[in-house]
């Protein structure tokens, strides 16, 4: 039996009301989405959230999966939703906190580069993990989720383009991008250390 | 002057399909371009860089689990008044509680059955009356369920008595397993059966069981006046 069978049987089993297959269901790909929210928010807390948040939908849309697409993908393109409205959700938070503060700051600005992005560097007891999320939180949601579909889901500039609704030169200018803005960061990181 | 080809370079150098021709292409410029290599260089190490990372371990959660519980406890439920036989209870103390209010008295003869009053003679014609055709309509459709099931029996018996002769040919184990398979299917289906037609009739009654307890208020004051 292929993990795919596996994971469609799961989901039969849950929608027949079978709480050991969906806990199992969960657990087969909880690392993957925690560690995707870890990337992409850069804190243990919203982690947590954005991982809620992905197997509620799923638990919510599991009778619509119809199977003619992977599991996988599927779950993959609930996260990416559920990340790009969170990323949403923050940066209304975050302008409008400023506005408050009386701060002097344009609105644009805090859209162009991610405010809220703060690596949690305590979770580095893994040194390596905090070197990435310093990195990544140079990039702009926009450009993080390239890097983080490219790199880390190993998926096809084509992929890419579909599930972000832009063109495929446009997913690798971007991802090229990104690679250059990240440069810098590693190579100030290497000088530090 | 940095190379103009550079970013068109290294932007197809990351692509996932490159072409013979062009990878042979961009081989060549590599090969003598010293900006284009080093540039190639430093994207290739911010993406090592990014491979570091190590998955961490999804702190304790319930994993929805409360609110999958929750909201599939409903099943249990829906299996229901009829599945269950939970019927039967209600019907008996219903009855019961017929017999006691009327003091009825119940007699099954060729035609079905017959329901008379034990205790009083002046209950009014009309009730009478109201009575008979209660009785008319239940003794028919109780007599059609009686006939559903009965048919259904004949057919039954009349496979049983293949299954016992095919039986008695090949008297093997396997032979005995498929009839009792067959039994237990055909139980099943005339429990179903069963069922779908005391759920018609009581469907179907829910006007009669309002009679007849307007009957027994009836009845109730009557025996209050006197
Ligand atoms: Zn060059």
């Amino acid at each position: 039996m292929s993990l795919i069978d596996e994971d469609e049987a799961l989901i039969a089993a849950a929608l027949n009301g079978s709480a050991y297959a969906w806990e199992k269901l969960v657990k087969r790909y909880e690392s993957k989405i925690y560690n995707y929210g870890m990337r992409l928010t850069g804190n243990a807390a919203d982690a947590m959230d954005l991982m809620q948040e992905v197997f509620l939908g799923v638990y919510r849309n599991l009778h619509r999966f119809r199977g003619d697409a992977k599991f996988s993908s599927w779950i993959f393109r609930i996260a990416h939703n559920k990340a790009i409205d969170m990323n949403r959700r923050k940066r209304l938070m975050t302008a409008s906190t400023r506005v408050i503060d009386g701060e002097e700051s344009d609105v644009l600005d805090s859209i162009a580069s991610p405010p809220q992005y703060e690596p949690d560097t305590q979770i580095g007891e893994q040194q390596q993990n905090g070197q990435v999320l310093k990195m990544l939180s140079q990039l702009p949601m926009e450009q993080r989720l390239i890097v983080e579909l490219k790199v880390y889901q190993s998926q096809t500039f084509e992929e890419i383009a579909d599930m972000q609704d832009i063109s495929v030169n446009t997913a690798k200018t971007r991802f090229y991008t990104a690679l250059k803005k990240l440069k810098v960061v590693s190579e100030e990181n290497h000088a530090l250390s | 002057m940095p190379c103009p080809k550079t970013p068109h370079l290294l932007q197809e150098y990351f692509s996932d399909d490159l072409a013979p021709l062009a990878g042979e292409e961009l081989e060549k410029h590599l090969a003598q371009c010293a900006d284009c290599n080093v540039e190639l260089e430093a994207l290739l190490t911010s993406q090592i860089s990014l491979q570091q990372w190590q998955d961490q371990q999804v702190p304790h959660w319930d994993r929805g689990l409360e609110l999958f519980k929750r909201e599939h406890r409903s099943p249990s439920h829906q299996i229901g008044f009829w599945n269950r036989w939970q019927w039967l209870p209600t019907a008996a103390s219903f009855a019961m509680l017929t017999i006691m209010v009327f003091s009825v008295s119940i007699a099954s003869s060729e035609s079905g059955f017959s329901i008379s009053f034990g205790g009083d003679d002046e209950i009014t014609e009309s009730v009478q009356e109201l009575f008979d055709q209660l009785q008319q309509t239940q003794r028919r459709e109780m007599a059609e369920l009686v006939a559903r099931v009965e048919s259904r029996q004949d057919s039954n018996n009349l496979q049983l008595l293949q299954a016992v002769v095919d039986q008695t040919q090949q008297a093997t184990a396997e032979n005995m397993d498929r009839v009792y398979a067959f039994f237990e299917q055909q139980r099943l289906i005339d429990l179903q059966d069963m069922r779908v037609g005391y759920q018609q009739l009581v469907e179907s009654d829910y006007e009669t069981i309002r009679s007849l307890e307007l009957l027994a208020q009836f009845v109730s004051y009557e025996s209050d006046v006197r």
